[in-house]
């Protein structure tokens, strides 16, 4: 029998491999996410050169076999994505395998015939066009192909002075929240809509065990959100909208799933606030457990942040009406000028006596980046610098600890679902 | 300036289109049917991705034997017609075999075995095509069910649609609650319902996208992908006819078409595939008549387009010692299509070729508009020679040299005459996110929603 894997191999791409197989790129801390990116470009690059003289190769066979050994003038004119300091080497290459073929490369006027070479592209491969004029015959046509990348590496922007970013994983499948288990060896819980997948961390990276599968009986809402609780009776839960799955004590771990509409906890489990999140939908209806104070419900809502006081807590809500809400267990004030975007996560910096809540811009259609305000006087005043990201955000929650919060955006370039840490540090 | 907290979709709200076709049902069977608006409601086994590679839809792998003859498709679980029937082996099967009668389409379980008379190592991408969607019929055919994202609430035939959210829908209930469609509305109909605030999306014809972008309307376009051809009625006959044939590809001022008539909304071309599906176009712009057999225009540098001219056209034509006078039919009820036809007949008289125009079906040569069906290439140039009559692509191996050999084959037929790609377009209000619209020029709402609305 057949896989699905190599039903497609004679002139598809696998359809396996893209659609089931996880790709996780795996980075570590901020520093090394820059040495790791050059690597990894580096990489590419070699790996693409590589695959550049595979092609010229193919290329110029083609050609010498239409010239026969001789000499030619090469024209290569470039209409693809490829740079034109790729497509300069490129023709260095071509120039160089043609030799090898018995074919020099000279000026027109001392060439027997003209190669014109057009490196070209289609949906999926890169086309190179050679156009062989020997005399007043017409052009006879050669063409190799060889598949395009999915996507070029874009290394992110530097990490800025003091709200940093942390790589922790990438993947074309969504990732809806991520959660770091220290110890020895570090491990990360990373959930997805269908499997929570647990990684460990050696040699600087993260590595995928087995996913562990989220059976559903029934369909998950459009714009799938989800959080992991780590707790001290069992490793971890975790809430997906109409679901919670608890982790097993048994090994290896498994998970324990059914139907439930429970609270999910807001910020972290410290502030003992849950709230309903609507099961078919992408937001919390606004009903609180036990509720803030006095106030036992707030607007629905995307997301809330915690920011403690000294005698009470300050709860941001960014509702659906497009509107921040703040209680404080007795008043309710709508803030309607400032302009975040739907996801908050409160989060303490350790060198500061205030709370402060990661926010995002607001936009459709440009990348997102993400800010640290301090609400000095109900009023949000930035405390860090703008975190440009490479996408929008789809998940922002507070870490465990409250002095990190876990963020993915997907990357508008590669399409992969990135998580990583966000941490506030001091003086620098 | 945009609002806080949006950057998270909504859920809840109406989108309302307006759109030119005038479809009498959304039955993907049938001709005629926008393959936007049909998805919305009908699913295939396969999708296509950006990259035009296949992706489970309702089937969730496949498998083929060696000689790619027998394929056998395992459908996703779970999956429910609108009318609340289970999605199984035996509804996809006589669904496909109503789309494909000499296709043998065996129901077992949970798949569906398809065998055919000969190799299709294509079949996936072909059951990607929107004719290939899976429909349940009931009450003699006439009741049609699908599994999509949408269902029909209430339709008047050929003037509006009434799409309702899938609640149970497999892949995530959609954000809008409903969709209303109104057909047959013109180009100035549609951009007046936009500025009026009746219409969230419109269409927008290739020739205005120019003026749409310069009005600071939000405009999303395809790839250059409609194509825009001179199709003969018959093979030549003789190497007059040849000659004459090549020298009217060579009098026809694309550029200028493209400039004046199109605004810059096309591309003009030489090859039935447009270069951003197969990557060598380029080659037939260049050696467009080269295609067709002739010497006079032979060798121009690569890129540079042979077409519009004139010398080379009176040279091509000389060589014809009986010049034939031919009937170009075309579309009158298509504007565009009737201005470019008028061109074409003033630079074929340039040449010292007579045509005469004619809106009957009987016409030596036609002018047509053809839209790309897939964004595989082997599928798109196979689906297009089907269309323009021509006999069916040989592509081999299946390597770009061979696509490009199959393409060339076609065009030395000397039956059909490529003049442009049109991009498609639409324009939309500012509240509408997450619209986005495919390299083949369908555009897809599953995922769009609305901002400014109450849920």
């Amino acid at each position: 029998m057949t896989h699905e894997s190599e039903l497609i191999t004679g002139r598809c791409p696998p359809v396996a491999a893209v659609y089931n197989a996880r790709n996780p790129e795996m980075l570590c801390s901020s520093s090394r996410v820059r040495w790791a990116w050059c690597l990894l470009i580096l990489f590419s690059q070699v790996a693409i050169a590589s695959d550049w003289r595979r092609t010229e190769a193919q290329l110029a066979e083609k050609i010498a076999a239409i010239t026969g050994p001789g000499v030619v003038a090469l024209v290569v004119t470039n209409r693809s994505s490829i740079s034109p300091s790729e497509a300069e080497g490129i023709r260095r290459g071509l120039s160089a395998s043609l030799s090898d073929s018995g074919v020099r490369v000279f000026e027109p006027d001392q060439a027997a015939a003209t190669v014109r070479v057009t490196l070209s592209e289609s949906l999926q491969n890169y086309v190179w066009v050679a156009e062989i004029q020997q005399g007043t015959n017409d052009a006879i046509v050669a063409i190799v192909a060889t598949p395009r990348p999915d996507s070029a590496i874009n290394p992110q922007s530097s990490p800025p002075l003091t709200l940093h970013a942390t790589q922790l994983v990438a993947q074309p499948e969504p990732i809806l929240d991520v959660a770091i288990l220290e110890g020895t060896p570090r491990r990360m819980l990373a959930l997805g809509e269908n499997a929570v997948t647990v990684y460990e961390f050696k040699d600087g990276h993260w590595f995928p065990g087995q996913p562990i599968a989220i059976n559903h009986d029934r369909p998950l809402p459009r714009d799938v959100r989800g959080r992991i609780i780590l707790r001290k009776d069992h490793l971890f839960d975790a809430y997906l909208p109409g679901m919670i799955c608890r982790s097993t004590n048994a090994s290896p771990l498994g998970l324990n799933c059914s139907r439930s509409d429970d609270p999910w906890p807001l910020q972290t489990e410290d502030f003992g606030v849950s709230a309903f999140f609507a099961s078919a939908r992408n937001f919390f209806t606004g009903a609180l457990v036990p509720g803030i104070g006095q106030q036992k419900s707030a607007p629905a809502f995307y997301s809330a942040a915690a920011l403690p006081r000294a005698k009470y807590a300050l709860w941001i809500f960014a509702g659906i009406d497009g509107q921040l809400h703040l209680l404080d267990g007795i008043n309710h004030q709508v803030e309607a000028k400032i302009h975040w975007g739907s996801d908050l996560a409160g989060v303490h910096a350790p060198c500061r006596q205030d709370w402060q809540v990661l926010a995002i811009s607001a936009g459709s259609g440009t990348d997102d980046s993400v800010q640290a305000f301090e609400f000095a006087d109900r009023e949000p005043a930035a405390v860090s610098q703008s975190l440009q990201l490479n996408g929008n955000i789809t998940a922002l929650w507070t870490a465990r600890g409250d002095d990190s919060a876990t963020a993915v955006f997907r990357n508008s370039e590669t399409g992969n679902y990135e998580a990583m840490q966000l941490t506030l540090a001091c003086g620098q | 300036m945009p609002s806080l907290a949006e950057s998270r979709p909504h859920y809840g709200g109406t989108l309302r289109l307006a759109v030119k076709e005038a479809p009498e049902t959304l039955d993907p069977v049938a001709a005629g049917v926008p393959a936007s608006l049909s998805r919305l409601v009908f699913e295939t086994l396969v999708a296509l991705d950006d990259r035009g590679r296949p992706q489970p839809l309702l089937a969730t792998s496949w498998q083929s034997d060696p000689g790619s003859q027998r394929w056998r498709f395992f459908l996703r679980a779970g999956v429910s017609f609108h009318d609340g029937a289970p999605l199984d082996s035996a509804t996809v099967a006589a669904s496909l075999r109503n789309s494909n009668p000499e296709w043998k389409v065996i129901d077992a379980g949970d798949m569906v075995m398809i065998e055919t008379e000969s190799a299709t190592p294509d079949l996936p991408v072909d059951l990607a095509l929107t004719r290939n969607s899976i429909v349940r019929r009931s009450d003699s055919a006439v009741k049609l069910s699908g599994t999509g994202p949408f269902a029909i609430a209430q339709g008047d035939a050929g003037k509006h649609a009434t799409l309702t959210a899938n609640e149970q829908y497999w892949a995530g209930r959609p954000f809008l609650d409903s969709v209303q469609i109104d057909f047959a509305k013109n180009d100035h109909e549609q951009m007046l319902s936009l500025d009026l605030g009746k219409a969230d999306v419109i269409e927008v014809a290739p020739e205005n996208i120019h003026r749409a972008r310069a009005e600071n309307r939000i405009v999303i376009t395809s790839e250059p992908e409609e194509l825009i051809a001179l199709v003969f009625a018959h093979d030549p006959r003789s190497e007059d006819e040849i000659h004459a044939r090549a020298a009217l590809a060579m009098s026809i001022d694309t550029a200028a078409v493209n400039n004046v008539v199109l605004q810059g909304g096309g591309e003009p071309t030489g090859a039935l595939l447009p270069n951003w599906i197969s990557g060598y176009a380029f080659v037939f712009n260049a050696a467009g008549s080269n295609a067709a057999g002739s010497p006079a225009a032979a060798n121009p540098a690569a890129g540079t387009p042979a077409f519009g001219n004139m010398n080379h056209a009176r040279q091509e034509r000389m060589q014809s010692k009986h010049l034939p006078v031919w009937t170009l039919g075309y579309d009158p009820s298509d504007t565009i299509v009737r201005i470019i036809a008028e061109r074409v007949l003033l630079n074929a008289r340039d040449s010292g070729i007579t045509l005469n125009l004619s809106s009957t079906a009987n016409s030596d040569l036609h002018l047509v508009r053809i839209r790309l069906t897939s964004s595989d290439q082997h599928v798109a140039l196979a689906e297009l020679a089907k269309t323009l009559q021509l006999p069916p692509p040989r592509i081999g191996d299946g390597s770009t040299a061979d696509l490009y050999s199959a393409e060339k084959v076609l065009l030395q037929s000397h039956r059909a005459i490529p003049l442009l790609h049109m991009r498609r377009a639409v324009a939309l209000r500012p509240t509408v996110h997450e619209l986005r619209m495919l390299p083949d020029g369908s555009w897809s709402l599953s995922n769009v929603w609305l901002s400014g609305e109450k849920q």
